[in-house]
């Protein structure tokens, strides 16, 4: 063995070990949640055995007490509304502001770069009280707020891949008969589909998991999937039901990890291509 | 049926920057008609107001007998091929094609047929169900040309098509595209910075310069009777000599007075230089105008070659006088050799004098 | 071309800008306003000049805490995220064998929510000082360093996503170039890789320190800023302030106002001193 095979093999043992302190966590959850709630905090870290096995019970428990399936689907609504609207429509704001050159346009743009820098701490109170007026309070209605919200970053995204974007194309769409509206759609956003899928995927990561948004503007009555798990521990005051609980943190992290797995290539593309233009 | 008829057009672009000012040119039917002119000489930006991608500031633009001013480009009748092709990347070549067609609502199987037609003439009948990324540049600027031809317009735009291929296949779509236009019977206009495209193509040519017509007519009378030293130096390759000189006068007839050679001028000249008597001008004879003399006769300069460069039929010469390059092109049937000394003759039927103020011609 | 796509406006732009408008540029401006004054409502504002901005100073420890723990933990954050990313990054570019695995497992856990998050390491810290008979709101280091862990998980994985990309971008002739200068490997690590992945490293350090200054959700879900507000983060504290105080909604927002400028600074000269630094290329 030469030096390098004894260092490579000293990497990979490091890396080996670092994974699995990695992964500790999310799988001190999973074994915590097929056991019996008085198991838990007394010991953690033991596996279940024929006492503190409890089978899906956990799993039973911690759906009906906190409502976690419209839980579920009201966050994927939520989600697929809004990653669908925020690309869309960000996607043609962007390529009007980068192909109509005037000083209002450049206002915009600036206004949308601008809000990417400011906590959302600074908009809380009054955003909230604006939106319940409004009636974007809703299921439904959240999703122009987060339209909104996401507008920022998407549109600056979208504008730097529109910059490279040769403006001949759009020529060539104009003469063969299109309207803009067309040659956005049929022509321009085609090309636009790698930038896109980045998009939806930053957005989506980031509307799944919110958490003070869907509070505020939603509330007890349409729990999302992190209100519910929020709304569990702080509802219950010292009277948690800590298997049904980590039956809700595991539930709430399984259809991320398939996400994940399925799409891994595009996500981490995504993150990256996010970054570097971000 | 289309001729095209630009009056006084200006293009004044938001800045302020007037690129085009008072353009009037009149582009019969069927014609061939070439742009040429260095960058930024205003030929993009007239065939892009053609085509209705620029807004005309002033004036009028005809497409047949219609003002087409406010007209938007897919309802003017014309088709463009584009320098960087612009081929949809996301649709198939066929579907490239077949756009155009479809947004006008044509059947789908006249669609095909244009679309299988166009396709054979052109030789990318193979390649119809690839994406544009999977051809070479070749094929893609076939396919621009396809996508253009489908549509039958009554005018074709042509934005420098060639300029993104090597030189090889550069000569063969210039024959490809002039056969074309034979089979068409269309007009085309067709924007490019290269002079010898220019002349192997047009029936006219439109050389610009700063958004101004220099000079618009055959290539012929480009090439015999440049109307200015701009024109003059432009087309032909290698370009014409320009040489500054001073008209003198012997007895009743003139001569060239330049780096201390005199060059008698032509009778028929007489009556245009009387009034640039001992005045400078500029004189212009083409490398190709100048022989080997064998010894110091008349209409002859010494030329001290530098270089002699053999490239089969020709040789190059490149030579100095005073502080002017100087090249002349002349038959290989002997051997001339580098740094030395050779007389020139001058072909004085074929020599030009320009003004060496206004530099128009004065006469040739 | 482009006058003629002038009318299309509304239909281009309008459904985003209205809605940004609605949820953030109207907020905006009428929360700097209502910095400025005492309110329970929007409706019930009452001007008080800069007295809300003097009250979060000088009646209300909890907001100086919050800054000095908010500060602290950004820089410890920002520090240990970047050097075990870049470490990672490192040792992945080296192909090994099962890099695309690791790479896999480091990253997952950044696609986990906040709040989730927050409950994960809330059950591991306590279970672990559970032996000890402690529980993580006994003291305010334990808060800390488990805020600290915590967002390491979370975004070592990511950071080190982004410096693999940096790092794979350096064109591989330049590392034999310095080889066959006869450079170490330390050497090239210092004078080449490094100075490359530049601008990988702004990137990377701009979203650490965002991400660690705005931190809300993990620190809700670890700690809720127990024991005692002791570990409550800016954004933490600010929340409190809006909805946990009735009446003092106008310092909230003072707050907030104060919150915001620090992290324009911050993403400002940020982005100004890094910037300098990278390699043009």
């Amino acid at each position: 063995m030469n030096n390098r095979k004894i260092s490579n093999a000293f990497s990979f043992s490091f890396l080996l070990i670092l994974s699995i302190i990695f992964l500790f966590p999310i799988y001190l959850v999973f074994v915590n949640s097929f056991k019996s709630k008085f198991n838990i905090i007394g010991e953690p870290f033991t596996f279940p055995n024929s006492d503190t096995f409890v089978g899906f019970e956990n799993y039973l428990n911690g759906i009906e007490s906190s409502g976690l399936i419209s839980a579920f689907i009201r966050t994927l609504i939520i989600t697929v509304g809004s990653v669908l609207a925020i690309v869309i429509f960000t996607s043609m704001t962007a390529w009007y502001l980068v192909r109509v050159k005037s000083k209002m346009n450049k206002v915009i743009y600036y206004l949308f770069i601008f809000s990417m820098i400011v906590p959302f701490q600074m908009v809380m109170f009054t955003m909230t009280s604006i939106c319940a007026k409004l009636g974007l309070n809703s299921v439904i209605g959240i999703i122009p707020v987060y339209l909104g919200f996401g507008s920022g970053l998407s549109v600056f995204m979208f504008s730097g891949f529109v910059k490279g974007l040769p403006r001949e194309i759009e020529e060539a769409a104009m003469i063969d008969g299109c309207s803009p509206l067309k040659s956005f759609f049929y022509v321009v956003f085609p090309i636009l589909k790698p930038t896109a899928i980045t998009v939806a995927i930053l957005n989506a990561m980031w509307i799944w998991n919110d958490f003070l948004l869907p509070y505020l503007l939603l509330g007890s009555g349409n729990k999302t999937l992190s209100v519910a798990i929020q709304l569990a521990m702080q509802g219950a005051y010292g009277a948690i039901d800590w298997g049904g609980f980590m039956a809700m943190l595991v539930l709430s992290i399984i259809p991320i990890i398939i996400f994940y797995l399925l799409c891994q290539k595009y996500i981490i593309k995504g993150v990256i291509d996010g970054a570097v233009k971000g | 049926m289309a001729s095209i008829t630009l009056k006084n057009i200006k293009k004044t672009y938001e800045d302020g920057v007037t690129v085009i000012d008072n353009l009037n040119l009149d582009i019969k039917d069927k014609e061939f008609i070439i742009l040429v002119g260095p960058s930024g000489c205003g030929k993009s930006t007239t065939l892009r107001m053609i085509a209705g991608l620029e807004e005309i500031t002033d004036g009028d633009l005809l497409i047949g007998d219609r003002v087409v001013n406010t007209v938007s480009p897919k309802d003017r009748d014309i088709a463009m091929v584009f320098q960087s092709y612009a081929l949809y990347p996301h649709m198939s070549v066929y579907n490239n094609m077949a756009f155009g067609l479809k947004n006008r609502k044509v059947p789908k199987d006249e669609i095909d047929k244009k679309v299988r037609t166009a396709a054979k003439m052109l030789d990318i009948e193979d390649y119809l169900h690839r994406k544009p990324r999977a051809l070479s540049g070749g094929q893609r600027q076939r396919v621009a040309l396809g996508r253009a031809m489908v549509r039958e317009p009554a005018v074709f735009l042509l934005d420098e098509p060639l300029s993104n291929l090597d030189a090889k296949l550069r000569t063969e779509m210039r024959s490809r595209i002039s056969m074309l236009h034979k089979e068409l019977k269309t007009t085309f206009v067709y924007v490019t910075h290269d002079q010898t495209e220019a002349m192997t193509m047009g029936d006219r040519i439109v050389v610009m310069k700063d958004g101004v017509v220099q000079q618009f007519d055959t290539p012929q009378v480009l090439y015999n009777h440049p109307q200015n030293v701009f024109v003059a130096g432009f087309i032909g390759s290698p370009q014409m000599n320009l040489i500054d000189a001073v008209i003198k006068k012997n007895n009743d007839s003139f001569y060239a007075d330049f780096s201390g050679f005199n060059i008698n001028l032509p009778k028929r000249m007489s009556k245009y230089l009387s009034e640039y008597e001992n005045k400078k001008v500029i004189f212009g004879i083409r490398p190709e105008n100048m022989s080997i003399s064998n010894g110091n006769s008349e209409n002859t300069i010494k030329l001290h070659i530098e270089i002699a460069e053999m490239t089969g039929a020709d040789y190059f010469l490149y030579g100095n006088l005073g502080d002017k390059k100087i090249i002349a092109n002349v038959s290989s049937n002997q051997n001339i050799e580098s740094e030395k000394d050779y007389f020139l003759k001058l072909d004085i039927d074929r020599i030009h004098i320009f003004d060496k103020i206004n530099e128009r011609l004065i006469c040739d | 071309m482009e006058k003629s796509l002038k009318k299309y406006f509304p239909v281009f732009v309008l459904p985003t800008f209205i809605s940004f408008v609605i949820v953030f540029l109207i907020p905006f401006v009428l929360g700097i306003y209502l910095s400025f004054t005492e309110f329970t409502t929007v409706e019930s504002a009452r001007w008080v000049g800069v007295e809300n901005y003097i009250k979060a100073f000088t009646q209300d420890d909890n907001f100086l805490n919050a800054l000095w723990f908010t500060v602290k933990f950004t820089i410890v954050s920002v520090i240990t995220i970047n050097v075990s990313a870049f470490g990672l990054a490192l040792i992945l570019t080296k192909a090994l064998r099962g890099t695309s695995f690791f790479r896999t497992v480091f990253f997952m856990p950044n696609l986990i929510g906040g709040i989730v998050l927050g409950y994960i390491w809330n059950l591991l810290i306590n279970s672990i000082l559970g032996i000890f008979g402690y529980d993580i709101t006994y003291d305010a280091d334990y808060g800390f360093w488990g805020l600290v862990f915590l967002l390491n998980w979370q975004l070592i994985g990511y950071m080190m996503v982004i410096y693999i990309a940096g790092l794979q971008n350096i064109p591989n002739e330049l590392n034999e170039a310095a080889l066959i200068d006869g450079a170490s490997s330390f050497s090239i690590l210092r004078n080449i890789k490094i100075p490359m992945v530049m601008p990988s490293v702004t990137i990377c350090l701009f979203l650490t320190l965002t991400n660690s200054f705005k931190l809300f959700d993990q620190n809700l879900a670890l700690t809720g800023g127990a024991p005692a507000r002791e570990t409550s983060m800016l954004a933490l504290d600010i929340y409190n302030t809006f909805y946990g105080r009735i009446g003092w909604q106008g310092v909230g927002q003072a707050k907030a106002v104060v919150f915001f400028i620090i992290v324009a600074i911050i993403a400002f000269v940020q982005l100004k001193i890094t910037g300098r630094k990278e390699v043009e290329h």
